[in-house]
């Protein structure tokens, strides 16, 4: 995974804005209509924000400072370090935390809460050309209980009713408007496997759907290396058909399928299929039951896993035709993944079936069901590990100087469901402050 | 800090069967050739039938949180049938500091000790209700199964006490004697008719409700003036009890609390208004509004069911306050209102979705805490105040001489979510190991008992001294420090 995220990295650097819907890297302040901008936002005076520990989680390195500093500047990380050895440029606003925390953002990548609730349209058995950002709204009630919740950003992605619901599109959930909330769209091709679309018009089986979903994006791929043979002068400039213009992003490593997939069979398939027969970037995501079976196999492939909303693996016979394990061990999800060796492991909440708010619980669940957090493992399958995940790292996920002042001042160990979210700054702006308003959450 | 409580703490978590019959093969009795071993003298004509005999039941060495406010470090607790006797330290244990002269078959007692080195003792929790732990709802008896793996996981959740139907019942579930006993239905009741169901959610039922209430308190103020004149005129007739409705009666006589079902502010009040006029003490079950009238529910002497985490926005018609607050047990416990904490779903889940069913109870409560709750009344939510809004406060709920031995052993702090109940205790018998049931047992287990130190000093001299790797040492700790 790490060479593929490098990889992402590279590619997003470099990649003109993808579709009608681009992504503005200025932040929410940047359309801000405040007439006067707070320290800390875009065109305010700087922000230094002392706290007794701040988890700062980069992908490699040092997790955390002690008695830290970070100083915010124009929506973004400045510097971040002890407060003994961090200078606090004059004019400052200086914000002592005191005994709290701070820590990054969390983020959510499996959520369906960012609007309306239309993100299912179940057309075809396979439908990429839809867009899950036309169902945004923003500032959404959901969205700010999930704001409360220290849940800076998700992937709002459509349904499962169909093996190809759409696309989804990453959010900022503290947003004022679209513009500055669109962290990239698309976020992610959604892909279903098993379970739900057996529920679609003709109740199709696993080896119809597989070859269908395997038909729609071989010829997407074909779609995306036509334009790959004109780019490079080798064709003709292929017609755009806005079906396949998904699966040119995957097929140009900018954007990866984020796949619903679950049981140890199916999750095998996903590997199959998507990472070793067609090399799209994928990950398991919503990861549930007993496919952490396959977490040697995800993690030679580098593909990561994200674990929701189901935190534990009960196998009982006959439920949607389990591949079942010891009937009567109560095993973590996220614990089984570890347990595999896999270090890239995160959490979803699959919002509103666990709410939004709730994220830092799916958390709490996996590392009570045997998921090990002495490297602060926990904390970064809410932070770092779905960043990278979703090839967003470059942005938001970790406590790095030159990310997005996306900020949780916090009373606590994030995985303790007592620990609450005391304040959020999104780009350096405070969004939530429950000292001042009515407490959410 | 709370972060990352590590487990790593040396709980040398030691089952010590002593004296006579194994507890661990008592508790799980699956293996025949143990009980055996230890049961099968019965043919000894000396020996006290072991149903005759006086169970002594102790927990030493633990972290004893008494549920009344005192903590008592590396401390002792002693239980004699199933009732507690002592708490504290020096305590004597028969057997163990006296009569240990007295050869095991001539003994009239029997006396299980379990060692809890490193880890807390709790009271057994109490839920006010739940499903499925007892059967599937209404009477127990009608359908209870003790050999359910719903009543192991709900001992597993640290539960002891339950209210269904219109009992408190204990989670007892079959424990294996030699021969087999008959299931004691009635033994695990605490108390039938636990509970009295009112309702004021309809303008009749309201106006029928302070009816009954009129009737009985005026029956009741006859009867005490009855009390006085008869003293004088033993010919006076009882006051007529006509019309009395029985349930109100007990009501106003203190014997039961009655419980209306109101979430919204005027529902609330409605039921504060009631209770003060006739003089009793209600409990409110789903309570979701209460922060916005708590006062009034103070001065009502009210208890409150709730859910930590209710969810339900505002009406927007309304100007006042209104909705569901995580803050609403922090509220109503600062203006007097007891507060018991039910988990969201009252069943035990097993789809994969965890942290919000009657096994996680401690769970929903950290919510309250979130929300403002002292952790010490966050624990009285699911032990002391569910025990006494159903009348049974005097047997269990805490940790008290004189009360049912009903306990549960932790690895840590009851609140921390990733905690395991490893004991439970019902009656002064172990009825859950966490060891010892399929469910949990590989979840960071319990380490095994450590070697008698004799043998490790004999290996002593020879052995290899450990050389600390320095460097790997600093950077293990640098990353992992974090959590500490």
């Amino acid at each position: 995974m790490r060479s593929l995220s490098t990889c992402l990295l590279a590619a997003l650097a470099l990649a003109a804005p993808l579709g009608a819907h681009a992504s503005t890297s200025g932040g929410a302040s940047a359309n801000a209509p405040a007439p006067i901008a707070q320290p800390g936002e875009l065109g305010g005076r700087g922000l230094a924000l002392r706290a007794a520990k701040i988890l700062t989680v980069p992908l490699e390195g040092r997790q955390f400072v002690d008695n830290g500093v970070v100083l915010v500047k124009d929506g973004k990380i400045e510097a971040v370090g002890s407060a003994r050895d961090t200078a606090v440029p004059a004019g400052y606003e200086v914000v002592d935390l005191g005994d709290q925390w701070l820590m990054p953002g969390m983020i959510d990548l499996h959520s369906h809460i960012a609007g309306t609730f239309d993100i299912n349209d179940s057309v075809y058995l396979t439908n990429p050309g839809l867009r899950a950002s036309t169902a945004v709204r923003p500032q959404d009630r959901k969205m700010e209980m999930g704001l409360a919740g220290g849940v800076t950003t998700i992937l709002f992605i459509p349904g499962s009713a169909t093996n190809i619901g759409g696309q989804g599109i990453l959010y900022k959930t503290g947003s004022a408007d679209y513009e500055s909330g669109t962290v990239r769209n698309p976020g992610s091709m959604k892909l279903a496997q098993a379970g739900n679309p057996e529920r679609w018009t003709i109740n199709p089986g696993r080896s119809f759907m597989n070859w269908n979903l395997r038909n729609t994006l071989v010829r997407g791929i074909a779609y995306a290396k036509h334009w790959e043979a004109w780019r490079n002068g080798k064709g003709p400039k292929p017609e755009r058909n806005p079906q396949f213009e998904v699966i040119r992003s995957l097929y140009e490593k900018e954007t990866q399928i984020s796949t619903h997939t679950q049981i140890y069979q199916v999750v095998n398939e996903t590997l199959t299929l998507v990472a070793e027969e067609l090399h799209l970037p994928v990950y398991i995501d919503h990861g549930t039951f007993d496919g952490w079976r396959a977490a040697a196999r995800a993690k030679s492939l580098g593909v990561n896993a994200i674990v929701g909303p189901r935190e534990i693996d009960v196998p009982s016979y006959g439920f949607i035709r389990w591949s079942g394990s010891n009937p009567e061990k109560i095993g973590g999800c996220a614990a089984g993944y570890q347990e595999a060796g896999m270090d890239m492991v995160g959490f979803n909440t699959d919002a509103p079936v666990v709410p939004q708010e709730e994220l830092q619980l799916q958390a709490g669940m996996g590392a009570r069901y045997g998921f090990k957090t002495d490297r602060l493992q926990a904390v970064r399958g809410l932070t770092i590990v779905p960043a990278v995940t979703a090839g967003i790292q470059n942005r938001v996920g970790s406590i790095e100087p030159g990310k997005d002042a996306d900020l949780l001042v916090i009373t606590g160990d994030p995985a303790d469901p007592r620990s609450s979210v005391e304040r959020v700054y999104v780009d350096g702006q405070k969004v939530y402050d429950p000292s001042i308003q009515r407490r959410r959450w | 800090m709370k972060l990352l409580h590590t487990k790593r703490a040396a709980f040398a978590a030691v089952l010590v069967a002593t004296f006579g019959v194994s507890l661990g093969a008592r508790a799980l009795a699956f293996d025949d050739e143990e009980k055996k071993g230890d049961e099968s003298e019965e043919a000894e004509d000396k020996s006290v039938p072991e149903e005759e005999k006086t169970a002594w039941f102790a927990v030493t060495h633990a972290d004893i949180y008494t549920g009344t406010g005192e903590i008592l470090r590396d401390a002792t607790l002693l239980a004699k049938d199933g009732k507690i006797v002592e708490i504290g330290y020096d305590v004597d244990i028969p057997g163990r500091d006296y009569y240990t002269d007295v050869p095991e078959e001539k003994r009239d007692f029997r006396v299980d000790v379990l060692d809890a080195q490193g880890m807390r003792v709790y009271p057994g929790l109490v839920a006010i209700s739940s499903s499925g732990l007892l059967g599937t709802g209404g009477d127990f008896r009608d359908s209870i199964d003790p050999f359910s793996s719903n009543m192991v996981l709900g001992l597993a959740a640290g539960i002891t006490t339950t209210g269904q139907g219109r009992s408190a019942v204990k989670l007892k579930r079959y424990v294996p004697h030699e021969p087999p006993l008959p299931y004691d239905f009635d033994g695990i009741v605490v108390r039938d008719d636990a509970f009295a169901s009112m309702s004021l959610s309809s303008g009749a039922a309201k106006r029928s409700l302070i009816e009954k209430f009129q009737r009985a308190s005026q029956y009741l103020r006859e009867y005490r003036q009855w009390e006085i004149d008869v003293k004088k005129d033993k010919e006076l007739k009882e006051p007529d009890k006509k019309g009395v409705d029985g349930t109100v009666l007990e009501v106003l006589e203190g014997r039961v609390y009655p419980m209306f079902r109101a979430a919204e502010r005027a529902d609330l009040l409605n039921v504060a208004r009631l209770a003060q006029e006739f003089g009793f003490r209600p409990v409110i079950d789903d309570c979701r509004e209460g922060w916005t009238v708590a006062d009034e529910l103070g001065r009502a002497g009210a208890f409150a069911i709730l859910s930590a985490r209710d969810r339900r926005d505002k009406d927007e018609s309304l100007v006042r306050e209104g909705g569901s607050s995580i803050e609403n047990a922090a509220i109503l416990s600062a203006a007097g209102v007891q507060v018991a904490i039910v988990p969201e779903s009252k069943g035990v889940a097993l789809d994969g979705i965890v942290g919000r069913d009657i096994m996680h109870l401690p769970i929903e409560v950290d919510f309250a805490v979130r929300g403002g709750l002292s952790e010490a009344l966050a624990v009285d939510s699911i032990t002391r105040i569910p025990a006494r809004m159903m009348g049974i406060g005097h047997r269990v709920g805490s940790l008290e001489v004189g009360k049912d031995c009903d306990l549960i052993v932790t690895d840590g702090d009851l609140l921390h979510y990733q905690t395991f109940v490893q004991y439970t205790v019902i009656d002064g018998e172990l009825v859950y190991d966490k060891q010892q049931e399929l469910y949990f047992a590989h979840i960071r287990p319990r380490p095994e008992v450590e070697l008698a130190p004799a043998a490790k000093l004999d290996a002593g001299e020879d052995a290899p001294a450990e050389e600390p790797k320095d460097d790997a040492k600093d950077e293990d700790r640098e990353e992992g420090e974090g959590g500490e």
